[in-house]
């Protein structure tokens, strides 16, 4: 487990040798005290016959006579005691020996149950420690291993935020240039209807300049010839009905207010679609949000069905500090849900007031309203009930970046079937205070 | 194996009585050494206690000598069953040469028996034994006792293992022995098969079993 390291290797049931269990020291007074009893001397002996610990006198054998007892270790013998005396001398020797020979198999039996125990309780303790060093190593290294994680995932964090903002500018951008090119489509129309009738126009003006150059070189032509006054007078008035002349000289002036009526509207569309889309403007300025609702209604009208019921009540507000490109875009989708909300018989109701701090301005139709289960998701980016190509699903998500980027926000109520109202809340700041608060 | 020294005759081997707490391990042993001659075998030896529970083990020794002078020592030990003295049993059962799983054959018993069966089956790969080659004998204690699992239930569990079942009662006295010789006689072949304990040292399996089985007169 724990290599190269030192351990107390130690196997249950390994044998052990007599000097390993009983010491010296231990054996000696006990010999001491037996041969001062009467013994001529004692010895304990191992397991090769060798004297573990010896004590007496060395006298002449052949005078004294032996006893000898094993010594087990574990139930078998591995040592002998053995004792010498004069049985002149002595008496009771036997008893001794016995005494000496229990007194040192006890010492012997608990001296190895001491060992054993203290050996496995060693070694228990020592597998418990590596243990638990490793589970420490384990849980420190998992451990770096989670810091790591931690800080890769800050990093990746940071990363996914950038692309996020990035996609979402891009994303502004792209639905941007989607509601042009929704408005592009009606515009067209409207701008080819005015440019139809003046291209008409000009064609019978063309025309009838023609006649009026046929008059007045048939003048010419009478004055060159010397023709008599009298007879002029009739030639002319009679070529003069032949021309129609009197009507196309009323016709003409008609026709030119006609014309140039078109020509305005058409400059008018341009300059609508021109001021909404605020191709000219960079960044923030004071905006009239009443002049941005207008103009908001002006080109979306291509789109209005027929019959819709426009109620506006639209009162003075401060100027608003914000990019009006990007706050009309704001209006501007939610303005285009309500008039899709109903093909015919829509009231669209366009409020705006300044309460005290605040602009608010209130979007309110009579169309088909949002079922209770999404009304919680429309502000959510690609949530669309509209068919696949129909819509992008991200007017409401779109809106509510720009309104809440403006230090505003924006509330939807909508009841099924009868209608949806939008509330949008600005505060009453001007590019003036904007510019103070950023210092 | 714990010791086998061929120069001095000597071999030592280790047999492990396992099995869950109070399946009656410690039983076996007193049994055997209750039952068995004086002369083959030591003293038991019962470790420190906790409340009547082994702690650390008990042994009891057997000894065997070999006309041609071989001398087995044959070392039988327990295991404590509780859960908690894991480390304890692990330890025992280094470089044991036979395990005899004592299993308790009270009905509700038997879920505790199974994880200790895998418990003893982990320990052995831990301190690498394998399980496949380990001679191992079961044993079924307590069939003196009311609420047992019957016999035919037991070799229906256990008898796809292929492992030698018996059944005794321990307190009783009854079975133990059988056990004893069964896990003695797989033990001896086993080994016999690595060292040639009959053709190389003249140790006869009959003879050996014989001598270490003398039962008391």
């Amino acid at each position: 487990m724990n290599k190269g390291k030192p351990q107390i290797s130690f196997v249950v049931g390994e044998d052990r040798c007599l000097a390993e269990i009983i010491s010296r020291t231990e054996i000696e007074p006990l010999l001491r005290s037996l041969v001062k009893a009467g013994p001529v001397w004692a010895v304990v002996l191992d397991e090769d016959r060798l004297p573990l610990c010896r004590q007496g006198d060395d006298r002449p054998l052949e005078k004294l006579r032996e006893i000898s007892h094993p010594l087990l270790v574990e139930g078998e013998p591995q040592g002998m005691l053995v004792i010498a005396f004069d049985p002149l001398a002595c008496g009771g020797a036997e008893a001794l020996a016995l005494l000496a020979r229990d007194a040192l198999q006890l010492t012997i039996t608990n001296n190895l149950k001491r060992m054993l125990t203290t050996e496995m309780h060693t070694s228990i303790v020592q597998e418990s420690y590596d243990q638990l060093v490793e589970t420490n190593q384990r849980l420190t290294k998992s451990e770096g291993r989670y810091r790591e994680l931690a800080l890769q995932l800050e990093r990746k964090v940071e990363e996914r935020t950038t692309e996020l903002q990035k996609a979402y500018s891009r994303m502004l951008q792209q639905e941007k240039l989607a509601a042009v090119g929704g408005l592009a489509a009606g515009m067209a129309h409207e701008i080819n209807n005015p440019n139809g009738f003046v291209h008409s126009n000009i064609s019978t003006l063309g025309r009838y300049v023609e006649r009026m150059k046929e008059m007045l070189n048939f003048y010419q032509l009478l004055i060159a010839a010397n023709t008599p006054l009298q007879q002029m007078r009739e030639d002319t008035e009679q070529r003069r009905r032949t021309l129609k002349l009197e009507v196309v000289f009323s016709d003409t002036a008609a026709l030119l207010e006609q014309s140039l009526e078109g020509t305005d509207r058409i400059a008018r569309i341009v300059a609508d679609l021109k001021a909404f889309s605020h191709v000219d403007e960079r960044g923030d300025s004071d905006a009239d949000l009443n002049v941005e609702l207008e103009r908001i209604l002006s080109v979306l009208a291509p789109q209005i069905p027929p019959g819709t019921a426009i109620t506006k009540g639209l009162q003075r507000l401060p100027p608003f500090g914000c990019n009006p490109g990007l706050l009309s875009q704001a209006f501007f989708n939610i303005i285009q849900n309500a008039i899709q909300s109903r093909s015919e018989g829509l009231q669209l109701n366009i409020y705006s007031e300044n309460p005290g701090d605040e602009i608010v301005i209130r979007i309110a139709d009579n169309g088909c309203g949002i079922p209770v289960d999404n009304l919680y998701r429309v502000f959510e980016p690609f949530f669309s009930t509209r068919e696949v190509g129909c819509g992008t699903g991200m007017g409401l998500a779109v809106a509510r970046e720009i309104i809440k980027g403006t230090g505003g926000n924006i509330e939807i109520e909508s009841e099924e079937g009868s209608g949806t109202t939008v509330t949008v809340r600005l505060p009453n700041r001007n590019l003036a205070a904007i510019k103070v608060n950023h210092e | 194996m714990i010791e086998f020294d061929e120069q001095k005759k000597r071999l030592v081997l280790k047999l492990v009585y396992y099995g869950p707490a109070l399946s009656g391990k410690t039983t076996n042993l007193l049994t055997l050494h209750d039952q068995l001659s004086l002369d083959g075998r030591g003293e038991l030896m019962l470790l420190d206690t906790a409340e009547d529970r082994t702690i650390y083990f008990d042994l009891l020794p057997f000894f065997y000598v070999s006309p041609s002078g071989m001398k087995i020592k044959l070392k039988v030990y327990t295991v404590p069953g509780q859960v908690r003295h894991d480390a304890t049993r692990k330890a025992v059962l280094q470089r044991a040469d036979g395990v005899v799983f004592v299993a308790d054959s009270h009905a509700a018993q038997m879920s505790v028996n199974f994880e200790s069966f895998d418990n003893l089956e982990k320990n052995l790969s831990m301190v690498g034994l394998s399980i496949e080659r380990l001679p191992l004998v079961l044993q079924f204690n307590k069939r003196d006792l009311p609420d047992i699992v019957p016999d035919d239930d037991i070799r229906r569990a256990w008898g796809p293992t292929g492992l030698p079942v018996f059944m005794a009662s321990a307190l009783k006295g009854w079975g133990v022995l059988e056990t004893f010789q069964e896990i003695l006689g797989l033990t001896f072949d086993a080994v016999n098969a690595r060292h040639g304990l009959t053709a190389r040292f003249g140790v006869e399996r009959e003879v050996f079993l014989s001598e270490i089985l003398r039962v008391q007169q």
